[in-house]
């Protein structure tokens, strides 16, 4: 730490600029358009919100939910604060978990690295080196027990991020596990991510074939349906929508409309939406415009339950309910400054409170340097406890309710949102939005333009396009590394795994799942009894994606064992 | 613009990639518009390429620059394999730049590899677009 000058006066001119003071001093916003580009008037009055107008709104607990889901909101509880964890072996997950629960974290959240989304086996030949580096990689059972090795999985509720099509290799992993270990998985609470079908603009297309997608992800829901009634079956990710670059009205259209995916497969398979919507969610993103994410999560909850209540026909309260949980906003962090980003995750997550979020994960400021370090994680559960615990925001449900303005944005975006969800009819309905990669070609646009924002500063972004300084030499916390030591270990004991398992019972059991892939049935059941037989994630899913007439091997390196 | 073997006046031609299993396109698609519209022949090779793949695709397509985007901290893991594969394949005169999340605390280790610039994450494109003007070589 440096400490000030010990000058005296003297009459020498500074370089300061004297002139840009003044004109700092006498400086307005240059943009009056939310972050999506919504024109917004500069004051808000009660003819923006006729007093009749509140029949659409209603008190929270109350259909259409606008409000919140409960009437009482964070007085029954607070929303569930836990960090997104996954790095080198599972045993190193593992133990983080540990030390952010130790840290008064409420729920464990562990996600997939790229091999496991991808659907190899760590010793895949093209996943050797990539083992750990943006997740953990979960190829056995061994790994899913190590991983959750004494932690007791009826007192957590533990989100499982994996994200494609593996997920339905994720549930069988965790439920194989689980009932070794002695749990009922009846009273298992948790969540699995479990939207293959979003996971292609991720970069993981050859991983989640469109038919497939759909099939494994409701095959996911059926199951959680009928054996694991507590468990959320999915958390439809409009989060990672909303990180290629696009709009607040469209990650609720296109995320909705991707939901509508797996809730019609599931009444094509003869189920009415009462007896399976009560543990559907949603991952959503909490980007910088505070107002215009919590007018967002508001038109998305009255959306939602007018969807499933008008067009699904559902009864039940918790079948029309927009339960959700927040991301912060990785793609608004930046290098450049990088303590700033704390100040921007803070914001974003008070966003995401006000708007009465279920469940939290505040992104670490390193997000655009490398993963979490253990100072970096600690301080974004921190961000969390500070705004649970210290600012008040805890008390009243829906503070802004009422807000002429917010009330006002929350209508707006409920038209933009219809408005994108009509575009997407008349191109022929989601499916084929995505099959024709019309939605592809709409990521592309709206990402040229956010760059195009920031180049033109259109948008500002402190540190980049305004009040820039040298670039830095060093992270402030650190900079985390992942093991080569642990994730050689992990690698090794899945070759000898692989070598020891009984050979005779393996086989039996992965051409038992490949036989009810071909017949079309749930594979969940046959996966948790091939994982149990020491069956890996590549063999799996390989097994399946054979089934459906794809490559064994998403990319096409390694041929079936079997 | 610039005169290379034919002698033609023709644009600076990049080559924009990812490596390995890192899908997190993004980046590298803006990128390869950005430049497109500064001018420059833009060939995207896009995702899951190894080292070889990408430095064949530079031989045939005879290009200035390979721009590299990564996310998923796979950078110092791949960048010697892909600067070995330059070696073998005689690309001395071609620039590799990398952009995307990459820790501030290896671009020295990165530039000793034979990595020649180094834009991490929430670059602006002007000076992207300056640097490979003013690097290639004329």
């Amino acid at each position: 730490m440096k400490a000030t000058a010990e000058k005296l006066p003297d009459n020498q001119a500074t370089d300061v600029d004297w002139d840009k003071c003044l004109a700092a001093y006498y400086e307005k916003p240059k943009s009056s358009l939310t972050w999506s580009g919504l024109e917004v008037k500069e004051v808000y009055t009660p003819e923006d919100l006729p007093s009749e107008k509140y029949k659409d709104i209603c008190d929270p607990g109350t259909y259409p939910f606008t409000r919140g889901i409960h009437r009482n909101m964070f007085r029954g509880r607070y929303w569930t604060r836990r960090e997104v964890i996954g790095m080198g072996s599972p045993q190193d997950t593992h133990d983080r978990s540990k030390l952010l629960v130790d840290e008064g974290g409420s729920g464990l959240n562990t996600i997939a690295d790229i091999p496991y989304e991808m659907g190899l086996d760590a010793d895949h030949p093209w996943a050797q080196s990539e083992v750990g580096l943006t997740g953990v990689c979960i190829t056995n059972m061994y790994d899913m027990e190590t991983m959750t090795a004494d932690i007791p999985l009826d007192k957590v509720s533990w989100s499982l991020i994996t994200a494609s099509s593996v997920s339905v290799v994720t549930m069988a992993q965790y439920a194989a596990v689980a009932k070794k270990r002695g749990y009922d998985l009846k009273k298992l609470r948790g969540t699995i991510q479990n939207d293959p079908v979003h996971f292609r603009y991720c970069g993981f297309a050859p991983a989640c074939p469109l038919d497939l997608s759909v099939k494994l992800g409701t095959d996911v829901i059926e199951y959680c349906t009928k054996e694991m009634p507590l468990w959320y079956y999915t958390t439809v990710n409009l989060y990672d929508l909303r990180e290629q670059g696009i709009t607040a009205p469209q990650e609720v259209a296109f995320g909705f409309l991707i939901a509508r995916l797996y809730i019609d497969e599931m009444i094509r398979r003869g189920y009415k939406v009462d007896e399976f919507m009560q543990r559907f969610a949603f991952y959503v993103s909490c980007h910088i415009d505070i107002f215009e994410e919590v007018s967002k999560i508001r038109a998305a909850r009255r959306i939602w339950a007018r969807l499933m209540k008008e067009n699904y026909g559902a009864q039940k309260t918790s079948s029309q309910q927009f339960r959700f949980a927040v991301h912060t906003a990785g793609c608004s962090l930046v290098p450049q400054q990088p303590l700033n980003n704390l100040i921007r995750i803070a914001y974003q997550a008070l966003s995401a409170v006000l708007g009465g979020v279920q469940s939290l994960h505040c992104t670490s400021y390193d997000e655009p340097v490398c993963l979490p370090t253990e100072n970096g994680h600690t301080q974004a559960l921190r961000t969390q406890q500070i705004l649970a615990y210290e600012t008040g925001v805890t008390n009243v449900a829906d503070p802004l309710g009422g807000s002429y303005y917010v009330e006002n944005l929350t209508n707006r975006l409920e038209e933009e949102i219809y408005k994108i969800m009509a575009e997407v009819d008349k191109v022929g309905g989601m499916y084929e939005a995505i099959r024709t990669e019309w939605l592809d070609r709409v990521f592309e646009k709206e990402a040229l333009a956010r760059q195009k924002e920031i180049d033109d500063r259109d948008k500002i972004l402190v540190g980049v396009n305004m009040f820039t300084t040298d670039q830095e030499t060093t992270t402030p916390l650190g900079v985390q590394r992942i093991s080569k030591v642990s994730v050689k270990k992990q690698i090794e004991m899945v070759k000898k795994l692989k070598k020891e398992r009984n050979k005779s019972l393996w086989k039996e059991k992965i051409l038992d799942l490949k036989a009810a892939a071909d017949r079309r049935e749930n594979v969940l059941p046959f996966m948790i009894t091939a994982t149990e037989a020491g069956a890996t994630t590549g063999e799996m899913m390989g097994a399946v994606r054979l089934s459906f007439g794809y490559p064994y091997d998403p990319l096409e390196i390694i041929q079936a064992p079997f | 613009m610039k005169k290379k073997k034919d002698n033609k006046v023709r644009k600076i031609k990049v080559l924009v990639t990812k490596v390995g299993l890192d899908g997190h396109d993004r980046g590298a698609k803006v990128i390869a518009s950005m430049l497109k519209e500064a001018g420059m022949e833009v060939v995207y090779l896009g995702m899951f390429m190894m080292p070889k793949d990408i430095v064949d695709a530079a031989i045939d397509e005879d290009v200035d620059v390979i721009g590299l985007s990564t996310l998923s901290g796979g950078h110092l893991v791949f960048t010697p394999q892909i600067v070995e594969e330059m070696k073998k394949g005689g690309l001395n005169d071609v620039r590799l730049v990398l952009g995307g999340v990459i820790p501030i605390e290896d671009v020295p280790t990165l530039k000793e590899m034979g990595v020649d610039a180094v834009f991490p994450a929430g670059s602006l494109t002007e000076p992207i677009v300056t640097y490979i003007r003013n690097h290639v070589r004329q």
